[in-house]
């Protein structure tokens, strides 16, 4: 009898072959071993097939391509000068041509409208203990910082200050984002425009009172301003450092948002990441990726299609979410319209304040949990970091004294000055971030901005040490100044600033005032030292 | 403002206690499911979710949609799970629901025309081909599954799909077919051609 084809045979071992046929079949099986070798394998196939299928997809991507990427030691050096020129000629460029200040005016503290500002973020601040934190996340990322200089700078040595492939790498990579920078176009004024009829084919940087995009931008938008409309269309990134940003025509790539109010009320291509006073996504406002935000208070009308993750006092959803939403904060309320696609989880402070409506759609699982606020002076460990953080402070300022001792010792008597130290440390807070930010928007600022960054932090975390140097020698009034006075003038201060700072919302204004005080007293140090008159 | 106003008085959320779900048998789950029981929806998703991932990962091309997909299976889970009359086990259920968005998203890309093209008239009689010149499971168990799956991944849509509702869903021709529009034995074609193609690239990749 003549043998099957493969495909009679592949149709019986997956079952569908029809009872007659299948019959026919199983009698020819028993008679023609070719065929039964066949169907034997034909079944190892399908066995392999499904057990192959069974495990997840791994994801096709190959680092080969990159990992194999190898220069030359002429070309290396090459590319080293290429980029260090690159950047002087940019850092260059951009400092003569800065005119971005005039336009943040509402951020300044010393103006009216900054000065509301400040305070209406400030009180929200205490309310939330926030100083405490910042601190906190001084002291890690400054010992962050420390150990990456430290291992880098042990890496360079030991490869004898030859630039090996990493920090080639690195920097070409600066070299390529720096080159956009060129095709740069700035405007500033008063009202700064971009008419329907107009499209700008590099990245926009705009500074003024009001910008306004009709049009389109066919690069990144970058700007400073105090009222920031999109309703035109933005290709590329918009970073947006504004009083209020109103996006109601189209932005296709990201949103970097540092303004106080940001409302979305049309179509982003991808993610929001954030900081705000107010963070409103519109019913007609649609983001494609998902959004990642800290703000007072959120609202979600519109939809996400992918996850949402929100900091905030409160947050209302009503639109629809096509992934996880995760909450962290205050309240939080899901409207009859609202629709998650993936797991709810909420970290509030008490439960009451989650309110889910009935019909509010969530497709996973909803984990709803309270902040528990155990009270740290129980734990053991608390009192150990403590111990740590102040063993620290002391050497630290053991150090100081020893390296650097007349400028440590006049740090702490410039703390005695008050006011003016409190002034300009407030300056100093609220304006290093700012130039900062100011920096890192350049792109090739951004290894300037990494390092006043470490800077900053250091000196938040230097300022406690003056403060308490100059509280304990006001209580013991040494009569002598030898260090060992300023060390144990330094001890009870600290130990006094220390357990002060524990006590509910006035330890996070001593905290603030420790650190305003303190930073104001190294600048006003740092401007002295400065001077030739008093360093001669 | 609107919002604040209609702040429905939901129930009050209590803290997730996961462990009593966990144990609790398939049928208990599905039937709390179907009175539309928050919790044992959550618990289905968590039991299910990789196996549906799995699917669409196989089904569309990229991470994001296949992620897409999921969300879109378990949120349309809440409605349809009341149709589910437990005449056919439930992850075979819920992996025919994940194919037919996965086909649904292909479509839609598309613009509504048919995702599965038929073949031709005809073809569907292959000569039958000697089991020495065709590499099979011999050959293919040698390989690593990575490769296997790559390979899988890197088939033309027209027979992938075909293939991984058969092999990963388990599903039948014919509810292959009512799935893709196609012929019975046009699936069967799709399938066979789409095993050879498999072959065709592995035995080229281990030469």
């Amino acid at each position: 009898m003549e043998c099957y084809s493969e495909q009679t045979c592949a149709i019986f071992v997956d079952g569908e072959l029809a009872v007659d046929e299948a019959r026919q079949l199983r009698d020819h099986l028993a008679t023609c071993r070719r065929c039964r070798d066949l169907v034997d394998a034909l079944r190892a196939e399908n066995r392999v097939l499904s057990e192959s299928l069974r495990e997840l997809p791994e994801e096709a991507a190959s680092p080969k391509a990159f990992s194999r990427l190898r220069l030359s030691r002429v070309w290396g050096d090459l590319a080293v000068m290429a980029a260090v020129l690159a950047l002087g000629s940019i850092v260059s460029v951009w400092i003569d041509e800065l005119k971005i200040p005039e336009a943040l005016e509402w951020f300044n503290p010393f103006s009216p409208s900054g000065l509301t500002n400040l305070m209406f973020n400030l009180s929200d601040y205490f309310a939330h203990g926030g100083t405490a934190m910042l601190t906190d996340y001084a002291a890690v990322v400054g010992g962050f910082f420390l150990l990456l200089l430290l291992g880098s700078g042990a890496l360079l040595l030991g490869r004898r200050g030859r630039l090996r492939q990493p920090g080639l790498r690195l920097l070409i990579v600066l070299l390529t984002l720096s080159l956009p920078s060129f095709a740069l176009e700035r405007r500033h004024g008063e009202f700064v425009t971009v008419p329907a009829s107009e499209t700008v084919d590099d990245t926009l940087l705009a500074s003024g009172n009001t910008v306004r995009v009709e049009g389109v931008v066919n690069g990144d938008l970058l700007v400073f301003c105090q009222t920031l409309e999109v309703r035109g269309t933005v290709k590329g990134d918009l970073m947006s450092f504004a009083k209020r940003t109103v996006v109601s025509g189209s932005v296709e790539g990201h949103i970097y948002n540092l303004s106080q109010s940001l409302d979305l009320d049309g179509q982003l291509g991808h993610s929001i990441y954030g900081w705000a006073q107010s963070f409103h996504v519109g019913n007609r406002g649609h983001v494609g990726d998902g959004i990642v935000v800290g703000a007072g208070d959120v609202s979600l009308e519109g939809e996400v299609k992918r996850s949402a993750t929100i900091f905030a006092s409160n947050a209302d959803v009503s639109g629809s979410i096509g992934r996880e939403l995760t909450m962290a904060g205050g309240s939080l309320t899901l409207t009859n319209t609202a629709r998650v696609g993936g797991n709810l989880s909420a970290r509030v402070r008490q439960l009451k304040d989650v309110h889910i409506a009935d019909g509010a759609t969530i497709a996973g699982k909803r984990d709803i949990q309270m902040q528990v606020r155990k009270s740290q002076f129980t734990r053991p460990r608390f009192y150990f970091h403590q111990a740590v953080w102040f063993a620290a402070a002391m050497l630290v300022g053991w150090l100081g004294l020893v390296l650097f001792p007349g400028f440590f010792q006049s740090c702490t008597q410039a703390v005695g000055s008050g006011w003016r130290s409190l002034g300009l440390g407030v300056g100093v807070l609220a304006g290093v971030p700012l130039a900062i930010i100011v920096a890192a928007v350049t792109l090739v600022g951004i290894p300037l901005s990494l390092m006043l960054f470490a800077a900053y932090l250091a000196a938040i975390y230097l300022a406690k040490i003056w403060v308490g140097a100059f509280l304990g020698r006001i209580l013991l009034k040494p009569a002598g100044a030898t260090k060992g006075d300023w060390l144990l003038g330094l001890l009870v201060g600290l130990l006094i600033l220390t357990i002060v700072g524990f006590i509910p919302y006035l330890g996070g204004l001593v905290r603030l005032g420790m650190v305003c005080l303190g930073l104001g007293a190294f600048a006003w140090q740092l401007y002295q030292a400065s001077r030739p008159a008093i360093t001669a | 403002m609107d919002i604040k106003r209609n702040k429905a008085k939901g129930p009050e959320p209590r803290e997730v206690k996961t462990e009593p779900m966990e144990g609790q048998d398939l049928e208990s789950v599905i039937e709390r499911a179907q009175g539309h029981d928050a919790e044992a929806l959550g618990e289905i998703h968590r039991r299910y979710v990789q196996r549906v991932f799995g699917l669409c990962r196989y089904m569309l091309d990229s991470r994001e949609s296949a992620e897409d997909a999921t969300s879109e299976v378990f949120l349309k889970l809440q409605r349809s799970i009341g149709s589910y009359d437990g005449s056919i086990p439930f992850p075979r259920w819920l992996l025919r629901v994940a194919g037919n968005q996965c086909i649904d998203v292909l479509r839609r890309r598309r613009r509504g025309q048919q995702v599965i093209v038929e073949v031709e008239d005809g073809a569907t009689v292959i000569e039958a081909t000697s089991p020495e010149r065709s590499p099979l499971g011999t050959v293919i168990r040698m390989e690593e599954k990575a490769q296997l799956q790559a390979a899988i991944a890197r088939l033309p849509e027209n027979h992938r799909v075909p293939l991984v509702l058969r092999y990963y869903s388990e599903l039948s021709y014919d509810e292959i077919g009512q799935q893709l529009g196609l012929q019975r034995n046009n699936v069967a074609t799709l399938i066979f051609r789409a095993k050879q193609e498999l072959r065709r690239k592995l035995a080229h990749r281990s030469k």
